[in-house]
């Protein structure tokens, strides 16, 4: 925007055509074509007060509290709905006295029905209402009559309660529920001054961003359960930080009191997360009060795990682990930030002196490692969400955005509505493909591949104009020879590659290089010069250079007497292949450094405490490989990963391992940029799944779930959706089950029963939504579908 | 002035509502006219006979029909107006019982018009027996070829959908209405863009009162300089005024714009035995109140309004000393207040406010402060809502304390049924005595 | 004046003075009334039937320009209500190692639970116990109090205590005793 006033009289300003020119409060400006007044008067200072106006939400000029005055109209106009126009001359309160009596009447109207009771409200404090009125409003009430009330707050989620006195109507949560988010489950209901908000009878509004409405409520019509009167915004410290739950990489704000999370928002980053978060990374932050931390060392003696000291546990471990010498793995998870999965990188292969390491979680795949260091890792930024946003078109490749990186789903809406054309190679036509208005590719788990060969050439057409993306999600490596399909249908449209994992520590990971074949920065081991340079960045004499092993080959060989030793970081039982048990068990000595006390744990011979995500400076790197700084909101005397590897790595003889967090990140920078030699794509042939009995299961975990970062937080829990057995009509027909029928769904190690919903299913397929993995294995596999109580 | 029936000419004959009652008449002759013009003429026809919306606010029905942007692609919609649910209106309501198939033919000529191949009639939900006789029209003309596929061998196809209103006032605002067609909670959209741009289905739409409508068949037969051989420069034509209240015969006269309410009142058969007018409301109760001296104002849009009211939809209500004038306009505002939708600010809460004032100046417990705050607050409501249904509520008080200002002020101590006896303003006054 | 006087002048004021009115306090044998509006130890009051006025809203902490007050509010459950209501203060501490007496916190109170006693003994040997508690700081029980949680008084609505239909009447009568009111 540029602003014209007496005094640039020496500048030469080209017109620009899609600029117009106006006046606000007596100051020429100049906008682009369709800006609205409310926004060309905030960017010369001006704030009109507002209710309903949200820059991301469609304008309703319903609250009439931005009324402006515009010349050469009769009425006094909303602001918020008006586009500037070429020579409009525009009068704000600033300047009109219409203007400013009409919004003072407004506030009082606003006012009438409001009740006093921000002593007990949440909002109190940081009130968008209460800060108008003081503002926009006049000091005392006309209105002495009796106010409008409604019985206190009733739910509308487990965690969203509604005060109906409270609220302006201004319908911003349910424009956003609408809009933004795509599940309209809250509307207005009656009329008049009994209007409120409402949810439909039988269907809560559980939708994954109900958080949104609560910060976006101007009033404290809105508050969630988790934060009630838990404190006020003056008690808060509030601290930039990034969410830790997926790689979607929002950018949140950490609220504390007293060293301990109250709340979190969701912070202002229009690069990725414009305005919104998730309910997990809104709500999820009680793990850390669970009575599960882990606070002191552990060390096994006599078969028990006791509390020890930290020398004495830097001792045993450095003996447990010189012992092993060389023979060791080192496993992590999706939990660390990057500077501390760089601290592995480079402790795994200075003092361990190996390259037996791996982030990936099960059903992880030598085709996967092969096209995440040959695409994705040390790229860079891109794609990014803004090309999602100006894409022409849109695949999603075993990736379902809503339950595996919410914010990316609310980013191909937006794009979506401007006219991006997704597009889905999946086993059924999800809800949220539906949000997005998407094009569904059928296809049987492990038949994606032979789908991406066989894509209709009008679909492949449109991966070939400029801009477009193919986004494929972690659970591709299941499916062989589909990142092979995905790389090459990259590769012969030129459309965008983008791997979205499901964990935020997971870019981090391999940009640190935490896979057996590749060093930081997408350097191959293989690679004599990439070697070098990691040894001259290091000040280590050399890097092992032998290939190491992946998840599942460590723990064979551990089973097989190769590997002695493993070094666990983050690392839940869940997360590792079926059979890791007996591995563990075996495994002569392991070592584990974890914020919580869970099963992995058990299995330990040294247990080091380790600060989580919010105790902690860091970044995590998101899906796009956009690093995202997140400062520490809570003290804590346990001491980061990295700190543990270094004191880990003194003691052990390899001194000097940097452990600061911004030391580690620039030296990570120092990797980026490397212009040799890359790990070769992967070239495998795509094996459709066997013929059978049954039908093959489809399944991927849920936004919600009952993990431990998820724990302690019973009403964000409440909100999760019910497990479901999708099928199509036709596969129901022949079971002679419908619509809600309980459906037993029966696999190897276990079963699961669930209602029925109909649903665009794949022919031969059957999705079972929510956590399935456990009771039913990994998607691709043989299950058995019968009516409950009968088969 | 005489009486003018044109679209009530028939209704004393027993079937003026079927087919062949209307055709009897020279019925759907119309059509075939219209047929043999463009449609651009048809417009231009409308335009030429000065037709204005008689929904209420008296837009003129050629200009908005021009505003369609024709060859865009996309689909067009006529949408007819007949949630009439103002206070004190009832016109369209009988016309439909009376003469369904005027509206009728007039929906195909004005769908040919604006190139509509859909057309729907929006009636309000309360009057099942208006909807009957409108559907079983529709119906006939269908089975008579007048509408469905190739009408009339014209080659223009329309189809007519009859649906029912769910009883919300604001569905009358064209707006609302749409949404409300659309299946969607009925409350005013934000205009621009209007609907002539995207209003049905996010498609160029008009939408037009049924007496509008219903006019249009008439003007097509008889010709633009026939309509405008009545009334005056800016309001021509024959209008249907419905004159209620304290009269002997309240009824609906079909006469010419420019006729006066002292006209109307003797046709109504004037004023009940034994009493004399107080004030009269010319057209629905969204418009300031006016009195005796009044009577020879030509009711045309532009005397109307010099006189300070608004001709609205044309509808007199007739008041008698009887009436408390506290007790109307509350009643009035409690109406408003019933049916504000919600949606904006000025309304929802002014209205709320406005009501709590009226009744306790109603019962007696008034005081100064609250006269002058009713003035203010229905100051701080007119022309910041969102839709008319604000200004319209911030209407009847200050056109009451324009005549009435000492009896209102009487509020402050006496109760209004104190000094109007409640039962004596209807017709039961005297029964029981 | 004669010079043998002088000694004798010298000791004018002190004769003067033996015969004056004594201004010595006996404290703390005799201790003196307060003035009404003295501002002592704070008080958190109750409703006449032992619920508490504190609402836990942290207005007195907001307002206190020493940072002396500390709040932590909670919901009042159906079986648990320790105040009319939604909400209370689970936790309220006063430090009088920084409380400077203002009166402040009392201007900010939404439903004067928070008020000022008389009571200035407020010195002690650590700084832990001048930390007052929310149990050291409430009004103690009076006749036809009943201690909290209960429900309130059946048939009423929080609206009927903020009214002042729950206010003792001595709450409105001159202050007297430690525990009362006393602005």
């Amino acid at each position: 925007m540029t602003v014209t006033t007496a005094s640039t009289s020496g500048d030469t300003l080209e017109p620009r055509p899609d600029l117009v020119t106006l006046t606000i409060d007596g100051v020429e400006t100049s906008v682009p074509k369709g800006t609205l007044i409310i926004r060309a008067a905030e960017q010369l200072g001006v704030a009109v007060p507002r209710f309903c106006d949200h820059p991301l939400l469609d304008p309703v000029a319903a609250c009439r509290m931005c009324l402006i005055e515009v010349e050469g109209m009769p009425k006094p106009q909303p602001a918020c709905a008006v586009t500037c126009s070429d020579g409009m001359v525009v009068k704000t309160q600033m300047t009109s006295a219409v203007a400013g009596e009409a919004q003072r009447s407004v506030m009082e109207f606003l006012l009438i029905n409001h009740p006093l009771d921000c002593p007990i409200c949440d909002k109190g404090g940081e009130c968008p209402l209460q800060n108008q009125a003081m503002t926009s409003g006049q000091g005392d009430t006309r209105f002495d009559g009796p106010k409008r009330t409604f019985p206190k707050p009733i739910n509308l989620s487990a965690q969203v309660l509604l005060d109906r006195e409270r609220c302006v109507s201004c319908a911003r949560c349910t424009r956003f529920a609408e809009q933004i988010a795509g599940d309209p489950f809250i509307e207005l209901l009656e009329r008049g001054s009994q209007q409120q908000v409402g949810i439909a009878d039988d269907v809560p509004f559980n939708s994954y961003y109900s958080g949104n409405t609560i910060q976006i409520c101007p009033v404290g019509a809105l508050t969630s359960a988790m934060y009630r009167f838990r404190s006020r915004p003056f008690d808060l410290a509030s601290t930039p930080t990034a969410c830790e739950h997926c790689a979607s990489g929002c950018s949140l704000r950490t609220d504390s009191r007293r060293n301990a999370v109250m709340r979190r928002l969701a912070a202002v980053d229009p690069e990725v997360n414009e305005e919104w978060n998730c309910d997990k990374g809104r709500f999820a932050f009680r793990y850390l009060e669970s009575d599960r931390r882990l606070t002191s060392p552990l060390v096994r003696e006599g078969g028990e795990l006791r509390p020890a000291s930290w020398d004495e546990a830097l001792v045993a471990a450095a003996n447990g682990l010189k012992t092993a010498d060389g023979k060791t793995g080192t496993v992590t998870g999706g939990r660390l930030m990057v500077e501390d999965a760089y601290a592995f990188s480079v402790f795994t292969r200075r003092v361990l002196g190996t390259n037996d390491i791996d982030f990936r979680p099960k059903g992880s795949s030598p085709e996967e490692e092969q096209f995440l260091a040959a695409r994705v890792a040390g790229r860079g930024l891109g794609p990014t969400y803004a090309d999602l946003e100006g894409a022409p078109a849109v695949l999603l490749v075993a990736f379902e955005p809503e339950d595996e990186s919410p914010i990316v789903l609310l980013r191909l809406r937006k794009a979506a509505k401007a006219g991006t054309r997704v597009l889905a190679v999946a086993p059924a036509a999800s809800r949220g493909l539906a949000k997005l208005d998407g094009t569904w590719i059928p296809s049987v788990p492990g038949s994606e591949a032979t789908a991406l060969q066989n894509l209709a050439p009008d679909v492949v057409d449109l991966f070939g104009q400029a801009g477009a993306v193919v986004l494929v999600g972690e659970r591709a490596a299941a499916s062989p020879g589909l990142l092979t399909a995905v790389g090459e249908l990259c590769d012969r449209t030129g459309a965008a590659l983008g791997w979205v994992p499901r964990r935020a520590g997971d870019r981090g990971a391999l940009d640190a290089g935490l896979l057996p074949t590749l060093l930081p920065g997408g350097r191959p081991v293989a690679d004599a010069a990439a070697r070098v340079d990691t040894a001259a960045i290091w000040g280590a004499a050399e890097v092992p250079e032998t290939a190491g092993r992946d998840l599942p080959t460590m723990l064979k060989a551990v089973e097989d007497r190769e590997i002695s030793a493993l070094l666990m970081a983050g690392v839940q039982l869940d997360d590792l292949p079926d059979g890791a048990e007996a591995a563990l068990r075996a495994a002569e000595f392991v070592v584990v450094l974890d914020t919580h006390d869970h099963a992995v744990v058990q299995f330990a011979d040294v247990v080091f405490p380790v600060a989580a995500a919010p105790e902690k400076a860091g970044s995590f790197v998101n899906w796009e490989g956009r690093v995202r700084p997140s400062s520490q909101p809570l003290r804590t005397s346990l001491m980061t990963d990295a700190r543990v590897l270094s004191v880990l790595g003194a003691e052990m003889g390899v001194a000097g391992l940097e452990s600061d967090p911004v030391a580690l990140m620039a030296q990570l920078e120092e990797f980026s940029g490397w212009e040799g030699a890359r790990v070769s794509p992967p070239s495998v042939a795509g094996a459709p799944p066997d013929p059978g009995p049954g039908l093959l299961l489809a399944t991927w975990r849920p936004l919600l779930e009952a993990t431990h970062l998820q724990s302690g937080e019973p009403y964000l829990a409440a909100t999760a959706r019910a497990q479901e057995v999708w099928l199509s009509t036709g596969e129901a027909r022949e079971l002679g089950a419908s619509e809600g029928d309980m459906i037993t769904v029966t696999g190897a190690s276990g079963s699961v029963t669930a209602p029925l919903v109909l649903a665009e299913v794949a022919a031969g397929a059957v999705v079972v939504t929510g956590n399935a993995h456990r009771a039913l294995g990994a998607s691709g596999v043989r299950v058995q579908v019968a009516v409950e109580g009968q088969g | 002035m005489p009486l003018t029936p044109v679209l009530s000419a028939h209704w004393d004959e027993a079937d003026s509502y079927t087919l062949d009652g209307y055709r009897r008449h020279g019925g759907y002759d119309a059509l075939a006219l219209a047929f043999a013009k463009q449609p651009d003429d048809v417009i231009q026809l409308v335009k030429d006979s000065g037709l204005r919306g008689r929904g209420g606010a008296g837009f003129p029905t050629g200009m908005k029909w021009g505003f369609v942007p024709q060859g865009d692609g996309k689909p067009h919609y006529l949408v007819v107006n007949a949630d009439e649910s103002e206070p004190g209106a009832c016109k369209d309501v009988p016309l439909m019982l009376a003469n369904p198939h005027s509206l009728v033919e007039g929906v195909v000529i004005a769908s040919y018009a604006i190139r509509a191949n859909h057309a729907f009639i929006y009636i309000r939900g309360e009057v099942p027996h208006a909807i009957r006789r409108v559907a079983s029209a529709v119906r006939e003309a269908y089975a008579a070829g007048l509408l469905g596929q190739n009408i009339l061998g014209s080659g223009f196809d329309l189809e007519v959908t009859v649906h029912a209103g769910a009883g919300a006032y604001i569905c009358g605002e064209e707006t609302a209405l749409l949404d409300s067609l659309e299946g969607f909670r009925g409350q005013p959209r934000l205009k621009p863009p209007f609907p002539a741009v995207a209003g049905l289905y996010a498609s160029p739409t008009v939408v037009n009162n049924v007496e509008t409508i219903a006019s249009v068949p008439s003007i097509v037969t008889n010709g633009a300089d026939w309509y405008t051989s009545y009334g005056s420069e800016k309001s021509p034509g024959v209008k249907l005024f419905a004159v209620s209240g304290h009269v002997e015969r309240p009824g609906i006269f079909e006469a010419p714009m420019g006729t006066t309410m002292r006209e109307l009142l003797e046709w109504a058969g004037g004023m009940r035995k034994g009493h004399r007018l107080k004030f009269w409301v010319p057209g629905g109760s969204s418009v300031p109140l006016l009195t005796e001296e009044h009577l020879d104002v030509p009711y045309t849009y532009e005397d109307i309004a010099a006189a300070g009211s608004m001709l609205g939809t044309g509808t007199p209500m007739v008041f008698d000393e009887t009436t408390s004038v506290t007790r109307a306009v509350t009643r009035w505002l409690e109406f408003y207040k019933h049916e504000s939708c919600g949606k904006c600010t000025p309304c929802r809460e002014g209205t709320y406010w406005l009501v709590d004032l009226l009744r306790r100046l109603e019962s007696g417990v008034g005081s100064d402060d609250d006269i002058t705050r009713i003035n203010e607050v229905s100051a701080q409501i007119a022309g910041r809502s969102f839709c008319a249904l604000g200004d319209a509520a911030a209407t009847p008080f200050p056109g009451a304390m324009k005549y009435f200002a000492d009896e209102i002020a009487l509020g402050t101590h006496t109760a209004a049924s104190d000094l109007y006896d409640p039962v004596a303003a209807t017709v039961l006054a005297g029964v029981n005595a | 004046m004669p010079s043998f006087l002088d000694p004798i002048a010298g000791f004018g004021v002190t004769f003067t003075t033996m015969f004056r009115k004594v201004t010595t306090e006996e404290y703390p044998e005799e201790r003196k009334p307060m003035m009404p509006r003295f501002h002592g130890r704070h008080v958190l009051n109750r409703y006449s039937d032992g619920l508490e006025r504190c609402i836990g809203c942290e207005l007195c902490a907001w307002a206190c320009p020493a940072d002396a007050i500390y709040v932590e509010g909670a919901a009042n459950t159906d079986e648990e209500r320790f105040s009319p209501g939604e909400r209370y203060g689970r936790v309220y501490q006063i430090n009088y190692l920084r409380c400077i007496f203002c009166g402040m916190c009392l201007e900010a109170c939404p439903t004067r639970a928070l008020t000022m006693s008389h009571e200035y003994e407020l010195a002690d040997n650590n700084r832990a116990d001048l930390i007052f508690e929310k149990q050291d700081l409430l009004a103690p029980m009076s006749s036809g109090m009943v201690a909290p949680p209960h429900a309130m008084a059946s048939g009423t609505t929080e609206q009927n205590y903020y009214a002042g239909e729950f206010d003792r009447p001595e709450d409105s009568a001159a202050p007297t005793g430690t525990a009362e009111e006393s602005r």
